[in-house]
């Protein structure tokens, strides 16, 4: 049968990354001059809208297997295992974002003759404030999900994407200001 | 307590192999396939965070320099994309659908290896369904975004003509159903590909088709947006 659990699913968790993404696609178009204008911006910005997903994603699925293998205890997050998921996860997520900086500062100096360092520091700030964010959220989120009897992995996939998108975009404004 | 003796025993498997037992205590215990994954990867290490940036690194950097690369497509065509706010506010949406679209068709795909359901591959009834389920959501789901856009640039004062509203749905149309049918076809080949290797296809196919997904809705958006506009 088409219309099937797995389609209702499929629908329901595609409407939820939808709303989360017009509310990300509505920000930047608010505020098109203040970032999008900036030269290189699109190079950055959607390895940097991807990246949420991509440590937090494998953030959840670790801390999952630790709290399914017993390794890590629901009720006590101040271990040696998570201070190394943490800081693992956090130092993945500068160093990437990092990389981006460095390839967009080097497009525009290339192609456009611009030199602009602050094209670094951007991604940096933003980086460091949506993943502070959504690190921490990826841990307590999954720890309650598997205290409540889930498999986090089922539902950490769609909420880390959808609060991702909005995080990066507000990071990104935050960042563009301190600059 | 069955399933904890039984994630303790996936813990010692060789993180290199796929092995049956990931197939077992999915489908016995409901336990997703990620999360035993990451048992087999990380559960008897110690020293986690050098096995996790080891492991982790490469396959970040080169997710980024991909991501960048499309953006560089939409980079080029920046004056034309940013006039047109509906494009604007359709960017994300886009993006998030069609890599969760990545990354639901491999993993039913790769289920349906597992459970060697595909024989005949080119004309099976599963696949058949699959593809129309994706199909029937995508478009299901992108008159729902591209009506919020067109609602959401008019409330903010964007004026939109019924020639642009035309050209944008068409945009998003052709960029959805085009690259739904590449990622099927990337994810078959590439699935029976790594399952006669004796992988787990789920380990491939879903950074694979991700970042096709990513690389392609910013090639195939910047390409649209020349023909028409």
């Amino acid at each position: 049968m088409l219309f099937d659990s797995s389609f209702k699913e499929i629908f329901s968790a595609q409407i939820v990354s939808l709303i989360a993404g017009l509310f990300a696609g509505t920000l930047l178009a608010i505020y098109t001059d203040k970032l999008l204008l900036l030269p290189g911006i699109l190079l950055l910005l959607p390895g940097f809208l991807e990246l949420r997903g991509n440590i937090s994603g494998s953030f959840a699925s670790r801390l999952s297997s630790g709290l399914f293998l017993k390794v890590i205890h629901p009720n006590k997050l101040n271990t040696k295992i998570i201070h190394s998921n943490l800081f693992a996860s956090f130092f993945l997520a500068i160093v990437i974002c990092l990389v981006l900086g460095v390839i967009t500062f080097l497009f525009d100096y290339f192609f456009m003759g611009i030199v602009m360092v602050k094209i670094i520091l951007l991604p940096l700030i933003a980086g460091v404030i949506a993943n502070g964010i959504e690190i921490t959220l990826t841990l307590f989120s999954t720890v309650y999900f598997f205290k409540k009897g889930h498999d986090p992995n089922n539902i950490m996939g769609p909420l880390i994407t959808s609060t991702g998108d909005i995080t990066s975009i507000i990071s990104l404004f935050i960042a563009l200001a301190i600059i | 307590m069955k399933s904890i003796k039984k994630l303790q025993e996936l813990s010692k498997v060789r993180r290199e192999r796929h092995h049956p037992l990931i197939h077992h205590i999915h489908k016995r215990y409901n336990i997703s396939r990620k999360t035993l994954f990451y048992v087999k990867e990380y559960g008897s290490k110690s020293n986690a965070t050098k096995v996790i940036i080891k492991e982790s690194i490469k396959i970040l950097l080169f997710a980024s320099i991909i991501s960048s690369f499309g953006g560089l497509a939409l980079e080029q065509i920046k004056s034309i994309f940013l006039s047109f706010t509906p494009l604007i506010i359709l960017m994300p949406v886009l993006n998030d659908m069609i890599g969760n679209y990545g990354t639901i068709i491999s993993a039913r795909f790769s289920t349906l290896l597992h459970e060697k359901k595909m024989k005949n591959v080119w004309n099976n009834e599963e696949i058949k369904k699959l593809f129309l389920q994706t199909i029937i959501i995508s478009l299901l789901t992108l008159i729902i975004s591209i009506s919020a856009a067109f609602l959401i640039s008019f409330l903010s004062g964007y004026e939109l003509t019924k020639i642009v509203a035309l050209k944008i749905s068409l945009i998003g149309l052709i960029t959805v159903i085009s690259l739904i049918i590449i990622i099927f076809v990337i994810a078959i080949i590439a699935g029976l590909y790594f399952y006669k290797k004796k992988e787990d296809p789920n380990n491939f196919l879903i950074p694979i088709t991700t970042s096709i997904a990513d690389l392609g809705n910013m090639l195939v958006l910047a390409l649209l947006v020349i023909l028409f506009f």
